[in-house]
């Protein structure tokens, strides 16, 4: 016999379902849309994909979506590689653990227009303490966020010294959950010290590593305030994102290319996660 | 006896973690190709002793002596042992032909060489058809083997088998048992097996090593064990249910008797008392007597018959079964 269907469930679903459409469904699908007309925030005219033709024409708008790509690539395998190493030796048990710890993990803390600020003032080209304590050793420090060269990789360092404590914290977290015996079999067949981290702990620290890359992935995609804090995109476009692009465009008042530009981060990003989270998730393992 | 080739000696051995001494002076000899098991209640040391046999621990103080040779301060892939983990500690992310193969690969050995070697522990453990498997898709048992055959491939003069048994359900660990007795006679090679459990004990050592609290209580065959204990803790350890020890009667220190040494009678005998409990368990009978003299004892019985509980019995040792110690 079945029984049947109640529509009395669905009523638990409701309120979450409503919040979801007002906050997220319908933003999404009126960006879609927005982004195909000539808007000016009351008036709105169909152009068609206009709006798209004229993003991928105009040169700054395209070296803004390859600095994404170059920006967020950075600031992932960095934070995921040093992120692990930084795991690695701070669950090893050296001296003042703990606290260093705590040291590692504290730029997360501050605030991003802070450290912004903060590292405008160090990265200063003559009065930059970073330039003056390499000037005491004989080197001349370059112009690390004007020279056009060098803005957007001085900025994801940046973004790497705040960012790398959280991803330390998840890799401590997945090295936490390997049991010892996997490092006890291996030392008993011999495997050295490098071997165990190759053969045993980074195949067995993969859950971490997938949350590591898809948050600082996202993030660096999507990356705006620690840039806007210290370049402003500039010199130029040099160190422009698609985020940053965006903004302009908005502060410009060209609102359809915002939304058109907003809609092609939206997909990038989507583009970048879901084969990746597709292929991590093929290959997840059990602890 | 003379120190052959794959035999453990152990002398003096201690082992202390800061100011809590685990091994207290630990000696011992295991001959080659013997079926030792490390028995006694947790905390006694067992592990420990096993842990550094293995390396994984450095002893305090006191010598490990493996195949004749002094490996007191060896590394653990030096020593020419094996170890089979509790949780099996087989690798979730490799299949079973890669975990078997592990050691070998991480030795640097020729592919044909590993995939001869794995290939050969499979038959023996009948993996066969599980090689390109991983772990999770394995059962306990399968899991179990695969732990020995990563052990097997290394070709080890010594076994180390750490409560092997333990996560496996009670059906399961009498076939495992049983398989295991037959793989240690299949490959005639010394093995160290620590357990809790006396039964394993009992039916699979050649010698049994009783711990308690860091000391060595009693080596023997499981039957010197069975038959002449030397203290209440062995006496009390070795058999199942335990033996019966009643303190200060008897004109003794401790009075002991087994379950199956005391005969019932509702007629007359030795100690009066009232049956509390009896448990059937088909060829054999349980009962529980609460006696005035010598409190309660525990009695088995042969068959399915027995007294309902409250009623009054008697029960009488069989002459020469009792221990004094």
């Amino acid at each position: 016999m079945t029984r049947r269907r109640s529509p009395y469930p669905y009523w638990f679903v409701l309120p979450a379902a409503v919040v979801f459409t007002v906050l997220f469904l319908v933003p999404t699908l009126a960006s879609l849309w927005f982004s195909l007309t000539r808007w000016d925030l009351f008036t709105a005219s169909f152009i068609g994909l206009d709006n798209y033709r004229q993003f991928f024409k105009e040169p700054f708008l395209v070296q803004g979506l390859v600095n994404t790509v170059i920006y967020a690539a950075l600031t992932s395998v960095s934070k995921s590689v040093l992120g692990l190493l930084l795991a690695v030796l701070l669950t090893s048990g050296i001296l003042w653990q703990s606290f260093l710890r705590a040291v590692i993990f504290f730029p997360v803390l501050v605030s991003t227009i802070g450290v912004g600020i903060t590292f405008t003032a160090l990265m200063h080209p003559t009065r930059g303490a970073i330039n003056i304590g390499l000037a005491a050793i004989g080197i001349h420090g370059p112009a690390w966020l004007s020279n056009p060269e060098l803005a957007l990789y001085s900025v994801a360092f940046i973004d790497l010294w705040k960012g790398i404590g959280l991803a330390t914290l998840i890799y401590i977290a997945g090295l936490a959950a390997i049991s010892p015996d996997y490092y006890e079999a291996a030392r008993i067949d011999g495997a050295t010290r490098v071997q165990q981290f190759w053969r045993v702990t980074v195949p067995l620290v993969r859950p971490a590593t997938v949350t590591v890359v898809t948050l600082s992935l996202i993030g660096g995609l999507r990356s705006f305030d620690i840039i806007w804090a210290t370049t402003r995109g500039g010199p130029g476009f040099a160190s422009d994102v698609l985020a940053s692009v965006i903004y302009k465009q908005y502060q410009a008042g060209f609102y359809g290319l915002a939304t058109a530009g907003n809609v092609i981060l939206f997909a990038l990003i989507a583009l970048i996660i879901l084969p990746l989270t597709w292929w991590f998730n093929k290959r997840e393992i059990d602890l | 006896m003379s120190v052959s080739q794959s035999s453990v000696v152990l002398k003096n051995l201690t082992k202390s973690f800061g100011a809590v001494d685990v091994i207290k002076g630990v000696d011992l000899e295991i001959a080659p190709g013997e079926f030792c098991v490390f028995v006694g209640p947790s905390g006694c040391g067992k592990s420990t002793l096993l842990r550094l046999i293995s390396g994984l621990e450095e002893a305090t103080s006191g010598t490990i002596e493996i195949a004749g040779r002094d490996v007191t301060h060896a590394e653990p892939s030096e020593r020419g042992i094996a170890m089979v983990f509790q949780s099996y500690a087989l690798y979730p992310h490799l299949t079973v032909r890669e975990n078997i193969g592990f050691g070998l690969s991480l030795a640097k050995r020729p592919k044909a060489e590993i995939a001869a070697r794995v290939e050969a522990a499979a038959a023996v453990l009948q993996l066969g058809p599980y090689l390109d498997r991983k772990p999770k898709a394995l059962s306990g048992g399968q899991r179990q083997r695969v732990a020995i055959g990563r052990a097997m491939v290394r070709d080890p003069n010594v076994f180390l088998l750490d409560e092997p048994l333990s996560n496996l359900d009670a059906a399961l660990r009498a076939q495992m048992r049983i398989e295991l007795t037959d793989l240690h006679k299949k490959l005639g090679a010394t093995m160290i097996y620590v357990t809790h459990d006396q039964v394993e004990a009992m039916t699979m050592a050649d010698k049994i090593v009783v711990l308690n609290a860091g000391q060595i209580e009693q080596v023997g065959s499981p039957m010197e064990l069975y038959n002449a204990p030397v203290s209440p803790f062995v006496a009390g350890f070795i058999g199942s249910p335990k033996m019966n020890l009643v303190p200060n009667v008897m004109g003794c220190a401790t009075y002991g008797i087994r379950p199956e040494h005391l005969d019932l009678s509702t007629s007359a005998g030795q100690w009066q008392g009232t049956i509390r409990h009896v448990e059937r368990l088909g060829a054999e009978v349980i009962l529980y007597l609460q006696t005035e003299a010598m409190g309660e004892l525990v009695l088995r019985l042969p068959g399915q018959s027995a007294p309902p509980p409250g009623s009054i019995a008697y029960a009488t040792p069989q002459p020469g079964r009792a221990f004094q110690f």
